[in-house]
C-alpha cells in the first residue's frame, strides 16, 4: 500500500457480531461506526487472565470470542442496586500489549481490536489469519466516546482496578474510528514509519541546506 | 499578608481539574488552523473531532482524556513571597481534596516503578520541584499532569561536541520512534547542554511554552523553525493515521556546559495539559494558562 493520502475512506456503519467475510471488506484509511457489544480493557494483567482462561476453558465475557476487543480505559463503578454503571472510556496505547495480542486475537478469533497508535507486526499477521481489522479511538477523545455507551453488560474479574477489568459494553453509533490495520495485513502504522523513514535523509538534507543558505558555513 | 497554605491547596487542585477538563485556548486555535489547512481527509476528520471532544469537555464538565495522568507541579517562588505553612503538603493535600472531589471520578495513574501496583497517593506524590525568583514578591506555579500516552517516548542521549547536523538527527530519530503513537499533533520540548538532569528539565519546560513564543536566540529559533518544519512533512498526522499535521511547535532551550552535550526530547500529545497561576502575597490569585 503506498501512502493513504490520495485514496478515498469509506464509512462503514457495523453493527457486531460481524463475520471474518464482513471485516475483509473494510480497508486501511476506512472510518468505522460500532454498534452492539464490545469487550474492553486496559490491565496488562487482564490480558494474561484472558489467556489462562481461553486456554483452560475458564470464564470470559460472552461476546469476547469472535468479538470486538478494545484497549479502552473505562470508568465503571457499581451502584446502589448492584449494577455497573460506565461513566466515560477512552483508548489506551495499544502497543504496551504487543506480547499479547498475536495470541489472543488467535484464541478468541477476533474480528476487532483496537485503542490507538497500532500493533506490531505479529498481530498485523494474527489478525491476517483471522480476519481481524484494528480501529484507532481518538485519544483524549472521553467525551465523545462515552456518549455512545448505551449499557454495561457485564463487569467481569471487579478483582482488578476499575480500569483493568474487563467491562462489556453495548455501544450506540462509537466512532468515528480509523481502520488503521486492515485484515489483509496491511497497517496504517507501519506504511507510515516506513515513508517517514524513507523521508529522513531528504529531511535532514534541507535542514542543512536551510541552515547553510541561512549563515554559509565560516570555513574554520 | 502571606499566602496561605489554604490557599495553595485549594488553588493547585482547581489547577488539577482545569487541566483535565479543557485544553488550553492557544492550542485549540492551532488545532483549528490545522484543519482547515490539513490535506488528508482521514486527519481532516480526527482534527474535527478532536476539537468537537475537547469543546464538549469544557462545556459539560467532563474530562478530555480518561488517562488523568500523575500530578507534576512546577513551582517558581520569589525571593520576597512569603508562604503561612507547609508548601508541599498543601499540594498534597490538595491533590488527595481533588481525588475525593472531582466529578466525574479519575481513575487511579499513579504507579509504583517496580510493582506496577496504581493507587492515588504515593510517597513523593504530587511530583514537585521548585525554581527560584529574584526579587519577585509571587509565587508562580504549573500543572502538568503528565500520561503514558506520550510521556514514554521522552529520550535523552548525551553528544560530544555535537554538529547542528547531529542535533537535528537526534530530534528527527526521537520523533520517528513516538511516530503514530504520541497522540499527535504533538508539542516537541528539546533541551541542549548543561547537565544531564538540566536537559531534561529544560526539555519539559519547552513544552510548557504557550504557543507561538520562540526561542530568544534567533540561531535557536531557527531551529525549532526548521525542525517544525521537517516534522511537519513526515506524514504521520493527527492521531499517527496520516496526515500533514504531526507537531503543533518545537521548542528549544539551551544552556552553556562543557563539551558533553545532553539533548533532551519530550512530548505533549494533542491536548497539551498545562495550566498555571500566580499568587501575590497579597493572594491575589492570577491565571495565565
Amino acid at each position: 500500500m503506498s501512502s493513504h493520502a490520495s485514496r478515498a475512506s469509506a464509512t462503514h456503519h457495523l453493527t457486531l457480531p460481524v463475520t471474518a467475510e464482513d471485516v475483509r471488506k473494510i480497508a486501511v484509511g476506512d472510518m468505522v461506526y460500532l454498534n452492539g457489544e464490545i469487550v474492553v480493557t486496559i490491565g496488562l494483567p487482564t490480558h494474561q487472565r484472558i489467556l489462562d482462561n481461553a486456554a483452560s476453558g475458564g470464564h470470559l465475557p460472552q461476546a469476547l470470542p469472535h468479538g470486538a476487543f478494545f484497549h479502552l480505559s473505562c470508568y465503571n463503578r457499581e451502584t446502589a442496586d448492584g449494577s455497573y454503571e460506565a461513566l466515560y472510556m477512552n483508548p489506551s496505547t495499544s502497543t504496551r500489549y504487543n506480547s499479547y495480542m498475536p495470541r489472543i486475537v488467535k484464541a478468541l478469533d477476533l474480528r476487532m481490536v483496537g485503542g490507538k497508535g497500532g500493533l506490531d507486526a505479529a498481530s498485523v499477521a494474527a489478525m491476517r489469519e483471522t480476519g481481524c481489522i484494528y480501529l484507532s479511538f481518538l485519544g483524549g477523545g472521553c467525551t465523545m466516546l462515552a456518549r455512545a455507551i448505551e449499557k454495561v453488560v457485564a463487569v467481569d474479574w471487579t478483582d482488578y482496578i476499575s480500569q483493568f477489568r474487563l467491562v462489556t459494553l453495548q455501544v450506540k453509533d462509537l466512532g468515528p474510528a480509523t481502520v488503521g490495520i486492515d485484515a489483509h495485513g496491511n497497517s496504517i502504522y507501519t506504511t507510515l514509519a516506513q515513508e517517514a523513514q524513507d523521508k529522513l535523509p531528504a529531511l535532514l538534507a534541507q535542514m542543512k541546506a536551510e541552515r547553510e543558505a541561512a549563515a554559509p558555513p565560516a570555513g574554520e | 499578608m502571606p499566602i496561605s497554605s489554604q490557599l495553595i491547596r485549594s488553588v493547585t487542585a482547581q489547577m488539577y481539574e482545569w487541566s483535565l477538563k479543557q485544553i488550553p485556548d492557544d492550542t485549540r486555535d492551532v488545532l483549528k488552523k490545522f484543519a482547515a489547512a490539513e490535506r488528508n481527509p482521514v486527519g481532516r476528520k480526527t482534527l474535527a473531532i478532536m476539537l468537537e471532544s475537547s469543546e464538549a469537555a469544557k462545556q459539560n464538565s467532563q474530562l478530555v482524556c480518561s488517562d488523568v495522568g500523575f500530578p507534576v507541579y512546577m513551582i517558581k517562588v520569589g525571593s520576597r513571597a512569603q508562604i503561612d505553612g507547609n508548601l508541599r503538603q498543601a499540594i498534597t493535600d490538595g491533590f488527595a481534596d481533588l481525588v475525593d472531589g472531582i466529578n466525574p471520578p479519575i481513575l487511579q495513574m499513579v504507579t509504583h516503578p517496580l510493582t506496577h501496583k496504581r493507587s492515588y497517593a504515593a510517597p513523593g506524590m504530587p511530583q514537585v520541584t521548585f525554581d527560584w525568583v529574584d526579587d519577585a514578591d509571587y509565587i508562580e506555579i504549573t500543572c502538568s499532569p503528565k500520561a503514558l500516552g506520550s510521556g514514554r517516548w521522552a529520550a535523552l542521549e548525551i553528544f560530544v561536541y555535537p554538529s547542528l547536523d547531529q542535533v537535528e538527527k537526534y530530534v528527527m530519530d526521537c520523533v520517528l520512534r513516538a511516530g503514530s503513537q504520541a497522540c499527535p499533533p504533538i508539542v516537541v520540548g528539546v533541551g541542549i547542554g548543561g547537565t544531564f538532569d538540566y536537559a531534561a528539565k529544560m526539555a519539559k519546560e519547552a513544552t510548557l511554552r504557550p504557543h507561538g513564543v520562540h526561542n530568544e536566540d534567533p540561531m535557536v529559533a531557527a531551529l525549532e523553525e526548521r525542525l517544525l518544519k521537517a516534522i511537519n512533512a513526515t506524514g504521520f498526522g493527527p492521531m499517527g493515521t496520516g496526515g500533514d499535521a504531526t507537531a503543533m511547535a518545537v521548542n528549544v532551550n539551551i544552556s552553556h556546559g562543557h563539551g558533553f552535550v545532553p539533548i533532551a526530547v519530550c512530548f505533549n500529545c494533542w491536548i497539551n495539559r498545562r495550566t498555571r497561576v500566580r499568587i501575590g502575597n497579597d493572594g491575589e490569585v492570577t491565571r495565565y494558562e
